[in-house]
């Protein structure tokens, strides 16, 4: 793969190397200065926002992983949040597990059972098996609101903060360089697992999946495995996210399909196929309706009182408008709209 | 040239859309508090449900409650202070109320007026560490604990006390005829709420009520299916919002039901009126708010403050009108902590409402809270639908737990 003129790869090692040019490692470089800027300079408000895009960004992840890599639709991902959730939350309130080992057997078991809803792709694809997906979905939050037993008859479980050493992890600073990490991780996992035989099955799978298993790609347990990966990240997200200052309370509402929906739509805007994209995906549906919520408290105090009247309806309005002029600007999402900012840049002043 | 200038357009409009969302992060809020000799302003977080699932009754009812932040600003303020309240819509999304409560609440706001089951649930335990006072319109009965929620408060009397009002309501009205009774409810824990506490009132009382639950699934476009099941039922009690009920009662009309219908307070209103026109005939409200009639007692305020916008509380509706007298409780509760003396803490607000006794609204018997009891009605009156105007048919009913 040449990725600049004049540079050539020389030795395997630099043939394998993720980065080629100095220029990249120079946005590598400004991409971090940038994380490390945003704790100390963001007001609560946007910090935790923040905090919510890096655990957005992992169950987005997930589902880019099964969903643009692997080529199967998944509308549970709220689902496998929760499953998640009640997991952590149940093991550490009710068995007194130590947190980390909680987040950790809720991933797995959030990964078995996604497995299991992952069956019905054996036989179905596309919209029939976002059907099946969706039927998850429903038996999930439909559980939640009725097994009693998962949270003692309560309706919901509240957890405590995670401790380390008799240190309370419990303000918003703390959690952005705890989720910068985990994410961090989870992204430069999921980058070089493209760089493997199993990431590059996914691919051929999505592209023609009876070509994949003449070539000899278990196609099967291929695509049961993509869910359990994508199903074991939401589970990941949703047990952090129940340990999280703004979210220690696990009750049913918080995932349902609707919120499904949400993360099908950050890797549609940020970019089927691309890791990138599922964060700039999450990044985006997090900050947007964040923002327009800004806008309208922002409002309260200046004199467009009648405006504030109308905001709430507008919002969404406003929420879908970005979205459908994105996806017209670009239909490959933003990960594709960054390379064609790069591009331009390269070439400039030429055209081409 | 026109290829240049799109391609040049698209990371421009990027990078203007991404400056002006860091651009606006400057905080005004605070600059008011040093305007001259007046007092310093009280800062109050709010959370409604504009735009959500529950938006029907929520906007109203957030309507009341920044109205009379308004109106109490105008004529003085709570002992001098401005009470200054910030807002926002979170749409029934725990995850945003815990994002804006946190928001408002590290701006400085000493007390919180939540909305729903889902938030007040979800905030339950950070209000309880922060210790800020948080008032909603949840009248779920865990919440009136003090040992368990000390600083959750509710105004009105709470889902199971309206539940074993209006069981008792009917079983003196049958007097020893057994009865049976369906409790169609939504399918939340604002729905399953009362049901324990009323089946716990019949075993209790010895009641000779038949008493049968069914959920109203959400989404659902018509309740033939559990009418069928409940075809027994004297009488059918509703927990659920408006526009559900309103479906269910307009389906039992075509079914020539013969039940009564029976609304517990988030359905009792004029928006179910409008909305099961006909069918909401006869229909009774256990309201510890009663519904705005034209020339009611507890809305001459009211009626005085919207004179300026030429509009009525009859026309407010009545989760207007409880919106307003939740306000207005918090603020007594805020100027009995000022008139003790000392910080505006948490601890005293929450101190101040429980000192609050026979509060009088006029639309509800006298609010009292105290030490041990968090909800601050035990009983609530029974209204008719009578050619599609609230008629009260009973005064307020009070019944032991």
């Amino acid at each position: 793969m040449a990725t600049a003129t004049g540079v050539f790869h020389t030795t395997y090692r630099k043939d394998l190397a993720l980065r080629h040019t100095r220029a990249e490692y120079v946005r590598l470089g400004l991409l971090a200065a940038v994380l490390v800027w945003v704790p100390f300079n963001l007001n609560p408000y946007w910090l935790g926002y923040a905090n919510l895009i890096l655990l957005a960004a992992i169950a987005a992840v997930g589902l880019n992983i099964l969903t643009g890599y692997t080529g199967l639709i998944s509308l549970a991902t709220a689902g496998f949040l929760g499953v998640g959730a009640y997991t952590a939350a149940n093991l550490t309130v009710y068995y007194h597990w130590p947190m980390p080992l909680a987040v950790l057997s809720a991933t797995v078991l959030a990964a078995a059972i996604g497995a299991f809803f992952g069956l019905p792709a054996l036989r179905l694809k596309g919209l029939y098996l976002a059907i099946s997906t969706f039927a998850a979905q429903e038996i999930l939050s439909d559980r939640f609101r009725d097994w009693k037993w998962l949270t003692r008859g309560h309706g919901t479980i509240v957890t405590s903060y995670p401790t380390l050493g008799g240190h309370h992890f419990k303000s918003k600073f703390e959690w952005y360089w705890i989720l910068l990490v985990i994410t961090g991780l989870v992204v430069f996992a999921a980058i070089n697992l493209f760089r493997t035989g199993l990431g590059r099955s996914f691919i051929a799978i999505r592209d023609q999946d009876i070509a994949a298993e003449v070539m000899g790609v278990p196609v099967g347990r291929y695509k049961v495995l993509a869910f359990s990966i994508a199903c074991g990240l939401a589970g990941f997200a949703g047990a952090l996210q129940a340990f999280y200052p703004d979210g220690q309370t696990v009750t049913w509402e918080n995932y349902e399909i609707a919120k499904s929906f949400i993360f099908v739509a950050m890797i549609i805007v940020g970019g089927l196929g691309s890791i990138s994209g599922a964060v700039y995906g999450a990044m985006f549906l997090t900050w947007v309706p964040a923002y327009i919520t800004r806008i309208g408290q922002t409002l309260q105090k200046s004199s467009f009182h009648f405006l504030i009247e109308k905001l709430s309806a507008v919002q969404l309005a406003l929420f879908g408008f970005v979205l459908v002029v994105f996806l017209l600007v670009e239909p490959r999402g933003l990960a594709r709209l960054w390379q064609r900012v790069k591009e331009y840049f390269r070439i400039w002043p030429f055209r081409y | 040239m026109n290829r240049f200038a799109r391609k040049l357009a698209l990371p421009l409009c990027v990078a203007l859309l991404v400056g002006a969302g860091c651009g606006k992060d400057n905080k005004k809020s605070d600059a008011k508090s040093s305007q001259g000799a007046t007092k310093a302003d009280i800062k109050v977080g709010a959370i409604f449900d504009l735009s959500g699932p529950t938006a029907d009754i929520g906007t109203p009812y957030s309507e009341g409650i920044r109205d009379y932040v308004d109106y109490r600003n105008t004529s003085g303020g709570v002992d001098g202070h401005k009470l200054a309240m910030s807002y926002s819509d979170f749409k029934y999304d725990p995850t945003t109320a815990g994002q804006l409560y946190g928001q408002y609440v590290s701006e400085g706001a000493k007390v919180f007026m939540g909305w729903g089951t889902a938030d007040t649930e979800a905030l339950r335990p950070r209000v309880t560490s922060d210790k800020v006072p948080f008032m909603s319109a949840s009248n779920a009965e865990t919440l009136t604990d003090p040992s368990v929620t000390p600083y959750n408060f509710f105004p009105g009397a709470s889902y199971s006390q309206q539940m074993r009002i209006i069981l008792q309501y009917i079983a003196d009205k049958n007097k020893d005829k057994p009865v049976e009774v369906a409790v169609f409810h939504n399918d939340s824990p604002f729905g399953t709420s009362p049901l324990e506490d009323g089946k716990k009132y019949i075993a209790d009382k010895k009641l000779k009520i038949t008493f049968k639950s069914y959920a109203m699934p959400k989404g659902a476009t018509d309740y033939v299916a559990q009418i069928g099941q409940a075809k027994a039922a004297k009488y059918i009690i509703v927990q659920n919002v408006p526009s559900p009920a309103a479906v269910l009662a307009t389906n039992l009309a075509t079914a020539k039901s013969t039940a009564q219908l029976v609304c517990l307070n988030y359905c009792a209103n004029e928006i179910f009126v409008k909305k099961a026109g006909a069918a909401a005939e006869k229909m009774i409200g256990v309201v510890p708010f009663a519904p705005p009639v034209p020339g009611g007692s507890g809305l001459e305020e009211i009626n005085t403050f919207l004179k300026t916008k030429n509009t009525d509380a009859v026309a407010k509706g009545q989760g207007y009108v409880q919106g307003w007298y939740t306000m207005a409780v918090m603020s007594e509760g805020i100027k009995n902590a000022l008139a003790a003396g000392g910080d505006l803490t948490g601890e005293a607000v929450k101190a101040g409402l429980e000192k609050i006794t026979d509060f009088k609204t006029g639309v509800s018997d006298p609010i009292s809270f105290s030490s041990t009891f968090h909800a601050g009605l035990l009983s609530a009156p029974l209204y008719q639908v009578e050619g599609g105007v609230f008629k009260k048919i009973q005064d307020p009913i009070k019944v032991e737990k």
